[in-house]
C-alpha cells in the first residue's frame, strides 16, 4: 500500500491554503506529516526549515496546531474550560498563564457562555469551535483544519468560516483540508488539488475551481456560484450570493 | 501492539481454497490444529504442529497476517518462558511450553483470519446458541477494527495536543491514558446506542424465529477437506505416539 507518493508542496508564512481532493486522495495523510504523527519513509518534510524526522510530535504540535475532523475524538474533560487547559498544561504553560490564555480564546471565539459546560453535551458546531479554540489557546504558528465542515449545519459552517477569516486577519498560517468546495470558495485561498497522493493542481481558487474537468477527475464538484458565473459569462466568478444578486439586479 | 493484533486477526476477503470452505470445516481444522498443539510435548512434536499450521495458512495466503498475530504473542511468550525458567522448569521444558503456547495461538488465529464475521454467525447459529448472544458476539468481533481505528485517531488527536503517552513513571503513564480512554469509551457507547436503535428500526426482535437467507451446506470440497483433516490429524497423533517413544 502506498500512502502518498509524489507530493511536493511549500506553504509560506501567513498564507491560507485549501487542500482539496476526493476520498483517499491522501489529504489527511499529508496533514499528519506536518506535526510528525507520520514521518516520511522517503523524501523530506520540513517545518520552519527543520526536518520533522528530527522533532517529536509534541515539539511540532507546539508550532502546528492540528484540529481533527471528529471533535468527539478530542473531547474528554468535564468542562469546556478544562478541555482548553489540557493542551496548555501539556505544553508547560504556568497555571496563571494557562487560565489567562483560556479566557482569551473563549472571548475570541465567542464561547464564554460555554465555559463550564460539559464538552460532550455541546452541539456539533460548538464542539468544533471548542476544538479550534483548544488548539489556538497555545497560539501555534500554523493552524491545520481537517475537514472542518463534516457534520456541521449551515450556520455552523458560517461560524467556522468567520473563525478562519479572523485567524487570517491575525496573520496566522491556515491550512484547510476539505472536499466541501462550497465552503472553501468564499475563502478565496490558494488551492491545491490532490489525487492519488499527487498534487494535480496548485493555484488561486478562481483558476482551480473554474476547471470543471480537473475537479470532476478528482471526484469533486464545482461550487455552484462558479457554475452560475460561467453560465452568465461572468468573470471573475461571484464570490458570494449577494455579489451574484447585485450583479443580476443591475442587468 | 493491540493494533497489530487487531490488524492481524481482522478478516479480509480472499479467494483461496481455505477461505471457500464451509466455516464448520474451518472450525474443525482449527480445533484439530489446536489439539495437535495442545498434545505436543517435545520440540520435534511442536515442529510437526507448526508445520501442520503453516500448510493451511499458506494455502489461505495468510502467513504474513498470522505472523503479525504471532509477533504480538511473542511478548507473552517471552513472559511465559521467563516465568517457567524462574520456577525451575529448565531451558528445554520452558522453551517447549512457550512454543506450545505460540502454536495454540496460531491454530486458533487461523480460524478468525479465514472466517468472516457472517460465517462466524452462521456457525454459532448452527450450534443453536441464543440469537441475542450470537448477535452480541459477532457485533463485538465486527467492531474490533472500528474501535482500533477510533483508538488510533484519538491517540493522534491527543498527541497533537501535546500529550506524550510514553512520558513519566508508571502512574503518570496510566494517567496519560485518561484522555484516550474517555473518548474511546464514550464513542463506543454512543455507537452501540445508535446500532441498537438502527437494529430495532430494522425489525430486530420482531419475530422469535427469524428466517435465514443463507444456510450452511457442505460441498464436495468440504467433504474432501474434512477427510484430509481427519486423516492428517490421526496420522499426526499416531506419529506423536511414535515420537514420544523415541
Amino acid at each position: 500500500m502506498v500512502a502518498l507518493d509524489d507530493v511536493s508542496l511549500e506553504v509560506d508564512k501567513g498564507e491560507v491554503l485549501a487542500i482539496v481532493g476526493g476520498n483517499g486522495a491522501g489529504k489527511t495523510t499529508l496533514l499528519k506529516h506536518l506535526n510528525g504523527l507520520l514521518k516520511p519513509t522517503s523524501g523530506s518534510v520540513k517545518v520552519f526549515g527543520k526536518e520533522t524526522k528530527e522533532q517529536s510530535v509534541a515539539e511540532l504540535s507546539r508550532k502546528i496546531g492540528l484540529v481533527f475532523q471528529n471533535s468527539d475524538h478530542q473531547l474528554f474533560s468535564e468542562t469546556a474550560e478544562s478541555e482548553v487547559l489540557f493542551g496548555l498544561k501539556n505544553f508547560g504553560f504556568s497555571e496563571a498563564d494557562a487560565v489567562r490564555r483560556a479566557g482569551e480564546v473563549f472571548s475570541y471565539f465567542g464561547l464564554d457562555s460555554l465555559r463550564q459546560r460539559a464538552p460532550l453535551t455541546l452541539s456539533g458546531g460548538e464542539k468544533k469551535r471548542l476544538c479550534i479554540a483548544a488548539v489556538m489557546a497555545w497560539n501555534p504558528e500554523v493552524l491545520v483544519l481537517d475537514e472542518p465542515t463534516v457534520g456541521q449545519d449551515y450556520l455552523s459552517k458560517g461560524r467556522i468560516l468567520d473563525t478562519i477569516r479572523q485567524l487570517v486577519a491575525a496573520e496566522k498560517t491556515v491550512l484547510v483540508v476539505s472536499h466541501d468546495l462550497e465552503f472553501l470558495w468564499p475563502l478565496d485561498a490558494r488551492t491545491v488539488v490532490m489525487m492519488g497522493g499527487k498534487v494535480v493542481a496548485d493555484g488561486d481558487s478562481q483558476t482551480v475551481f473554474s476547471d470543471s474537468p480537473l475537479l470532476e477527475g478528482a471526484g469533486l464538484k464545482q461550487p455552484q456560484l462558479v457554475t452560475i458565473s460561467k453560465l452568465f459569462g461572468r468573470s471573475p466568478s461571484f464570490r458570494d450570493v449577494s455579489d451574484a444578486a447585485n450583479w443580476l439586479s443591475r442587468r | 501492539m493491540a493494533h497489530l493484533l487487531a490488524d492481524g486477526l481482522r478478516f479480509r476477503h480472499q479467494d483461496t481454497m481455505i477461505h471457500r470452505l464451509d466455516p464448520r470445516i474451518k472450525l474443525l481444522i482449527s480445533i484439530a490444529l489446536f489439539s495437535v498443539a495442545l498434545l505436543s510435548s517435545n520440540l520435534s512434536q511442536l515442529a510437526v504442529a507448526f508445520g501442520a499450521i503453516i500448510v493451511p495458512a499458506a494455502l489461505a495466503r495468510s502467513l504474513r497476517r498470522l505472523g503479525k498475530v504471532m509477533s504480538v504473542s511473542l511478548t507473552f511468550a517471552v513472559f511465559i518462558f521467563i516465568i517457567n525458567l524462574v520456577f525451575g522448569y529448565g531451558f528445554l521444558k520452558s522453551a517447549t511450553l512457550t512454543l506450545r503456547f505460540m502454536a495454540i495461538v496460531a491454530s486458533t488465529s487461523l480460524f478468525f483470519v479465514t472466517t468472516s464475521p457472517d460465517e462466524l454467525e452462521y456457525v454459532m447459529r448452527w450450534f443453536r446458541l441464543p440469537r441475542d448472544f450470537v448477535f452480541a458476539f459477532v457485533t463485538a468481533v465486527r467492531f474490533v477494527p472500528v474501535l482500533m481505528l477510533d483508538l488510533t485517531q484519538i491517540i493522534d488527536a491527543q498527541k497533537s495536543r501535546g500529550l506524550e503517552l510514553d512520558r513519566g513513571g508508571p502512574v503518570k503513564r496510566l494517567r496519560n491514558l485518561i484522555p484516550v480512554l474517555i473518548p474511546l469509551i464514550v464513542n463506543a457507547l454512543v455507537r452501540s446506542g445508535e446500532l441498537a436503535e438502527a437494529m430495532e428500526s430494522r425489525g430486530y426482535g420482531a419475530v422469535k424465529k427469524p428466517t435465514s437467507l443463507y444456510t450452511l451446506r457442505l460441498a464436495s470440497r468440504d467433504y474432501a477437506a474434512l477427510s484430509m483433516t481427519v486423516a492428517a490429524w490421526a496420522s499426526i497423533l499416531l506419529s506423536f505416539g511414535v515420537l514420544a517413544q523415541t
